[in-house]
């Protein structure tokens, strides 16, 4: 019998000895001081728990405080789904939590992503007509490439288109001027976007695509 | 947390997760719906030319079966496209080409007839010169584009869309759907046209409405004049807007319109006497606006006329 044995044997055998032990704490120092403290402990705790015992109102109110901080808790069934990190597979177990929250996740930033594309494409936000105003619609309507794009055009046309820019830039020049007159004028500021709606409508047909 | 809770969250947000995911997929992969149509065929029937008395004009003659609402589109640089409804589901299409130099492609693409008329090598705006006319059922969509015209269009019920840069637009005795028109200085005249959505853009030319009544009726015109003859209807909204046109509406007695009328530096002239408006939220100046009411207040629509420096003049229309 060596060490490990003699002290798995301990637990089995209470009283006594067997031969086996007996020869092996005879021949070893280490293990023979280890039953004689383990020896001692056990002596010594019988006289204790006779000596000192605390009331029974004393556990409660240790068991109380205890409850109240959450440091006990009733037993329950050991039946849990969570893998217990010092278990083999433990890391394997906890990807199946892992990877719902995160298919919980790229599902609801997909679903923003084409709600938002909804909304965009569906509310078409339309700025007030004195930022439209002020902001530039002229911006990309050039008279010269407007100009350039009829200059195929028989002369006849050319002209028309020509007589028509001037007509319209004036529309937008008075429009513009009422609007500065009276800011807070919302037909003003309609009647300037409808300026700007003709500009853009001659554009158009400049560019129309039926031409030759 | 208890092991419990935890538990039942893991398992929630799973069942989450894969109900948000799958109905995700399913509205980004849901195939558009196709219109069902009835049988659609295509039958091109012989074309003809005729003797050369002219200079090579050469006809022909072109038959769609198509479905309910069906599309018609026609791109004519040069010539003519009239409209008028077919008495089945089927569009004909009468095309007389002045020459050789101009060529006609046509396709059919679902439910919708394109016809465009293609200038060859050589080609301008005699040679050119394609006339069409055209049978449409009465629901289908119209889309006419030419730069000379004129346009015409009748007795339909569906959609349509007029666009020339000098091309005159005539349209008469439509019911319902919208029409839009969009000319450079070509004159545009609307005789009965009721319930439409009608939206008029014409840059100088004239516009003529006769007996047009509808939800909405816009037209506005940069240096083109504006005639309204009618009633307004019952019920709509009706806006006439030129910046240096002059604006003249004519109606009867019996109209029932809340009328503003406003120029900036132009004259304006009321001969029906009207009900002030009580509140008004500009200025009424004796000669450069006015503001009231006609009729029964109750059913009445809404007429809006402005001009920067064109003439307003609302006339009674007398009785013959």
């Amino acid at each position: 019998m060596n060490c490990v044995e003699l002290q798995a044997s301990l637990v089995e055998i209470e009283d006594g000895r067997s031969p086996e032990q007996r020869n092996h704490l005879n021949a070893c120092p280490e293990c023979s001081a280890l039953v004689a403290e383990l020896n001692l402990i056990a002596s010594a705790a019988v006289d204790l728990r006779a000596a000192e015992e605390p009331s029974p109102r004393v556990w409660n109110s240790i068991e109380i405080a205890l409850r109240q901080e959450g440091l006990i808790r009733p037993q329950r069934p050991s039946r849990s789904l969570l893998p217990s990190f010092s278990s083999r597979w433990a890391w394997a177990r906890w990807m199946v939590p892992a990877a719902a929250v995160l298919l919980i996740a790229v599902g609801v930033y997909v679903r923003q992503h084409s709600v938002t594309r909804d909304i965009v494409r569906d509310l078409r936000p339309t700025p007030p007509v004195s930022d439209m105003a002020t902001a530039g619609m002229n911006d990309g309507l050039n008279d010269d490439d407007l100009l350039q794009e009829v200059a195929q055009l028989s002369p006849a046309m050319q002209a028309q288109y020509t007589d028509n820019l001037r007509h319209v830039n004036e529309y937008i020049r008075d429009a513009k001027g009422v609007v500065a007159d009276n800011p807070n004028d919302e037909e003003a500021r309609r009647s300037l976007m409808e300026a700007y709606q003709e500009k853009a409508m001659l554009f158009e047909l400049a560019m129309d695509r039926s031409l030759p | 947390m208890s092991g419990r809770t935890i538990q039942l969250v893991v398992v929630g947000a799973m069942l989450a997760g894969t109900l948000i995911v799958q109905t995700t997929i399913a509205e980004t992969t849901i195939a558009e719906t196709t219109i069902v149509q009835n049988t659609i065929a295509q039958t091109t029937i012989a074309q003809t030319t005729i003797a050369p008395t002219q200079s090579a004009q050469t006809h022909k003659e072109y038959r769609f079966n198509v479905g309910p609402h069906a599309g018609v589109s026609v791109n004519n640089p040069y010539g003519s496209i009239s409209v008028k409804p077919s008495t089945g589901n089927f569009v004909v299409i009468n095309a007389v080409l002045s020459s050789d130099k101009v060529e006609v492609d046509n396709s059919l693409v679902g439910n919708r007839v394109e016809i465009q008329s293609h200038l060859l090598p050589g080609g301008e705006a005699q040679s050119g010169r394609v006339d069409y006319e055209i049978l449409v059922p009465v629901d289908a969509s119209i889309t006419l584009h030419s730069s000379t015209g004129p346009l015409r269009a009748e007795r339909l019920h569906g959609d349509i869309t007029l666009e020339g840069a000098a091309a005159t637009v005539e349209i008469r005795d439509m019911t319902g759907g919208h029409v839009h028109v969009k000319t450079l200085n070509g004159a545009v005249t609307l005789t009965n046209v009721q319930d439409g959505h009608v939206e008029i853009d014409s840059l100088s030319g004239d516009v003529t409405l006769n007996g047009v009544t509808g939800p909405l009726v816009q037209v506005i015109s940069t240096s083109g004049g504006i005639n309204y003859t009618g009633d307004f209807g019952d019920r709509g909204e009706y806006r006439l807007t030129s910046h240096s046109g002059d604006i003249e509406a004519t109606v009867p007695d019996s109209t029932s319109a809340d009328v503003s009328a406003r120029s900036v530096r132009g004259e304006v002239h009321d001969d029906i006497p009207l009900q002030p408006k009580a509140h008004t939220w500009f200025v009424i100046k004796e000669g450069s606006a006015f503001w009231g009411t006609m009729g029964r207040a109750a059913v009445s629509s809404t007429v809006v006329l402005r001009s920067f420096s064109g003439k307003i003049h609302l006339r009674k229309r007398t009785s013959k």
